[in-house]
């Protein structure tokens, strides 16, 4: 029985690019959402407390983690313990590939195998649906227990006749000659595919060879980290949801950004900007179809709005539903509330257009013209930002009620329309919006460089006239406004090194607390990336290899990363794992990889 | 049966559904594009797959008006308020099940089963199409209204 909560950073993530679970060391599924990443809670202890739903599956008495790891390239955990009596290992997936035969659409597969002897294991399967942690309707067919709700079932067998009670907790003895498989599968408003365990675990079997073909066709060229590049990828890959093309921010709603604080938001959404970045880093990697697919769901996703471009969206494309708190939920660490639903949906944010403009640049370099639909989307982004980048809004940090101009929104609607107008160079384009663009953009520039750059700090600021600084500005280099090598680049990375440096290679994205919410946070893991990008591409090939090497250290046992770090204990903060995390160290890794490009003879 | 009617006020009728459904979209109502979904069975190219959609529509749509000739026929009666009642019926197929069924046929739609092998970029529909926005199932009951309505009063009951 847990005493404590396991620590952010101590859960797995597995998944089948439609859902993901989250398992503790311990052998526990603490949250898991089905059919879709959005969906119904099954397992939500994580956030929700005892009462909301587990799946332990370990050793039954006290053991000791000694290994635990992704198997290579793929993505099925490993948990090993060493027990009185032998080793115990935990295998265990989601099924991702599942079009085209008879298996669920959920189906997740966990094995325990003895190692040394027998040893005696706990299982505790407590599914629990959806807020008011509803218990399910059983019914049993021979070795096989059913659980039903409204719209949802699940099956769940184990291997060896073994009869697993939901809320029952059971010990059972696993022999080296006989491993205990479990399969659970979901159903959500169709009929139950069951599937029992030895075929359960040949379609995991099939699906991790799948992954390793998936994981091998990355490129080659990628000196520095490649475990590390190859984990996030697969990361963003696994939280990208299959059948809408959708990057979900994080799979999770409400792991708190301090502990016990209220900086607990739902990331359960697709921001566009999450989107562009993918773009860019599976572009950058050979992986030119996932990339596409992501330009694909943008322009599925924003035909209602367009030439708007919405701040968010629900996965299958719809609009968010309001931000409320879930009642009685304890929250992470007792963080409360939980919150489900995400309110900045409703800001006006000018950089997602920088972001989204700039993916379509990188496909149509990278030889993918775009279609005239997207064009026209394109376009419309574009003469948005002509029309509205004078504007005030809510910024990148989506800071609630702190509209102002802050100056990397104005650079990225800068990069808007500069991305616009060297699309615009490859294919026939009215001459007068081409025009209006470029006037435009020029008039943004001197701007930025007028209201949004402080001589006294010898750096561009959080925002115009303001002091303040904003770790965002560290894509400066990334954009080409200024030459890298310019003074005002150089400042401005020093300064957000000095004032928002955390210790170690980490940054603050602002000073801490300076969002008007009560408490602090963790040190930004995007804006430290960003930093190892920006001294990459300013010709500090060295130091920005040493501030990677040190971020790699820095991340969960399993490589994994949320959206934040406590600079002082080390511990994960925030939703996990974190999308623009690990599309931001890929990014770096490949800045990495350019510099040393740029350097060899 | 009215067979001239049908040629002729088939075609009439279903470009004037088309551009409902059209009108609709352009005014931001729903994501719904039936020529798209359509003609993406044939060609990748979105404003290509448009115009291949456009024609396999009209053809759809000349198929669902036999339907109507010959109901009016055997009841021997056409009027525009049984044509807006086939019409709702024809949208509640079209809906439930001819549009769902389309990522069963359209190789470049995803569906709710689609894994990371999957090349398919267009979203599936989901329930009524709900998927395209949720105005999208009032916009087809609209549309397919006019849709039947317009050949209740175009086709001759014989």
């Amino acid at each position: 029985m847990r005493t404590d909560q396991p620590p952010i950073e101590d859960y797995g993530l597995i998944g089948d690019t439609r859902t993901a679970a989250l398992v503790a060391s311990d052998g526990a599924i603490d949250w898991l959402c089905v059919p879709a990443f959005d969906g119904v809670p099954v397992f939500a202890r994580l956030v929700g407390g005892p009462r909301a739903g587990t799946f332990h599956l370990g050793p039954a008495g006290p053991a000791l983690v000694t290994n635990r790891r992704y198997r290579p390239e793929s993505a099925t955990l490993d948990t090993t313990w060493d027990c009185p009596g032998g080793t115990l290992v935990l295998t265990e997936a989601m099924v991702a590939e599942v079009g085209g035969q008879l298996l669920p659409t959920t189906l997740l597969v966990r094995r325990l195998t003895a190692r040394g002897g027998p040893i005696e294991v706990a299982i505790d399967f407590d599914p629990r649906f959806g807020e008011h942690h509803d218990r399910p309707t059983v019914r049993h067919r021979s070795d096989v227990v059913f659980c039903r709700w409204r719209h949802l079932a699940l099956s769940v067998q184990a291997s060896g006749g073994l009869v697993i009670e939901p809320g029952r907790p059971v010990t059972a003895v696993v022999t080296p000659e006989q491993p205990l498989t479990v399969a659970v599968c979901f159903a959500d408003r169709e009929p139950l595919i069951h599937v029992p365990p030895a075929a359960a675990w040949h379609a995991l079997e099939r699906d991790e060879r799948r992954w390793q073909q998936w994981c091998r066709d990355i490129t080659d060229d990628l000196p520095h980290h490649r475990d590390a590049v190859v984990r996030s990828l697969l990361t963003l890959r696994l939280l990208t949801h299959s059948p809408t093309g959708a990057p979900v921010a994080a799979p999770t709603t409400s792991l708190p950004e301090q502990l016990g604080g209220v900086r607990n938001w739902d990331y359960r959404f697709a921001w566009p900007r999450d989107a562009s970045i993918g773009v860019a880093a599976f572009l950058a990697v050979g992986k030119d179809n996932e990339a596409r697919r992501f330009m694909a769901w943008l322009l599925n996703a924003t035909r209602l709005d367009r030439p708007r471009l919405p701040v968010l969206f629900r996965l299958d494309g719809r609009r968010p539903r309001p931000e409320r708190e879930i009642p009685g939920w304890p929250g992470y660490a007792h963080s409360a509330p939980v919150r489900v639903g995400n309110g900045a949906a409703d800001q006006r944010q000018l950089d997602g257009y920088g972001w989204v403009l700039d993916a379509a640049w990188l496909l149509t370099r990278a030889g993918w013209p775009l279609h005239g639909e997207t064009w026209r989307a394109m376009s419309g982004f574009a003469d948005t930002i002509a029309a509205n980048w004078h504007h005030t809004d809510a910024g990148i940090w989506e800071v609630r009620g702190d509209e102002a101009h802050h100056v990397h929104s104005k650079l990225m609607a800068w990069l808007a329309l500069d991305r616009a107008l060297r699309i615009a160079r490859t294919r026939p384009t009215p001459a007068r919006r081409v025009r209006r663009w470029s006037q435009q953009r020029d008039a943004l520039a001197a701007e930025i460089r007028e209201r949004g750059f402080d001589p006294a700090l010898g750096s561009y600021t959080r925002s115009y006239g303001s002091t303040d600084l904003d770790a965002a500005l560290l894509v400066l280099p990334l954009l080409e406004i200024e030459p890298p090598d310019s003074p005002r680049v150089h400042g401005t990375i020093e300064a957000v090194r000095r004032v928002l440096g955390a210790g170690g290679p980490l940054v603050y994205r602002y000073t801490p607390g300076n969002d008007g919410l009560p408490g602090t946070e963790g040190a930004f893991v995007a804006c430290s990336f960003w930093l190892v990008q920006a001294l990459a591409r300013t010709g500090r090939r060295r130091e920005a290899e040493e501030l990677f090497d040190e971020l790699v250290a820095w991340g969960g046992p399993l490589g994994l990363y949320a959206e934040e770090i406590d600079p002082v204990t080390r511990a994960a903060l925030g939703n996990y794992p974190q999308a623009l995390s690990h599309a931001s160290l890929v990014q770096a890794a490949l800045a990495l990889r350019d510099a040393a490009r740029a350097a060899a003879p | 049966m009215d067979w001239a009617g049908w040629g002729v006020f088939g075609l009439l009728a279903t470009m004037v559904l088309t551009c409902v459904m059209i009108i609709a979209q352009m005014a931001g109502l729903t994501r719904l594009d039936l020529p798209l979904l359509l003609g993406t069975i044939v060609t990748p190219d979105p404003d290509r797959a448009r115009a291949a959609g456009f024609f396999v529509h009209l053809a759809v749509g000349q198929v669902f008006a036999l339907g109507y000739a010959a109901t009016f026929a055997l009841l021997g009666q056409a009027t525009w308020w049984l044509g807006a009642i086939l019409g709702l019926v024809h949208v509640m197929i079209a809906l439930t099940v001819l549009v769902p069924m389309l990522a069963g046929v359209n190789p470049r739609m995803a569906s709710y089963r689609s894994g990371p092998s999957s090349t398919a970029v267009l979203e599936p529909p989901g329930l009524l199409g709900l998927n395209y926005g949720i105005q999208t199932p009032l916009v087809a009951v609209v549309a397919h209204l006019i849709y039947g309505a317009a050949l209740g009063v175009l086709l001759v009951p014989r």
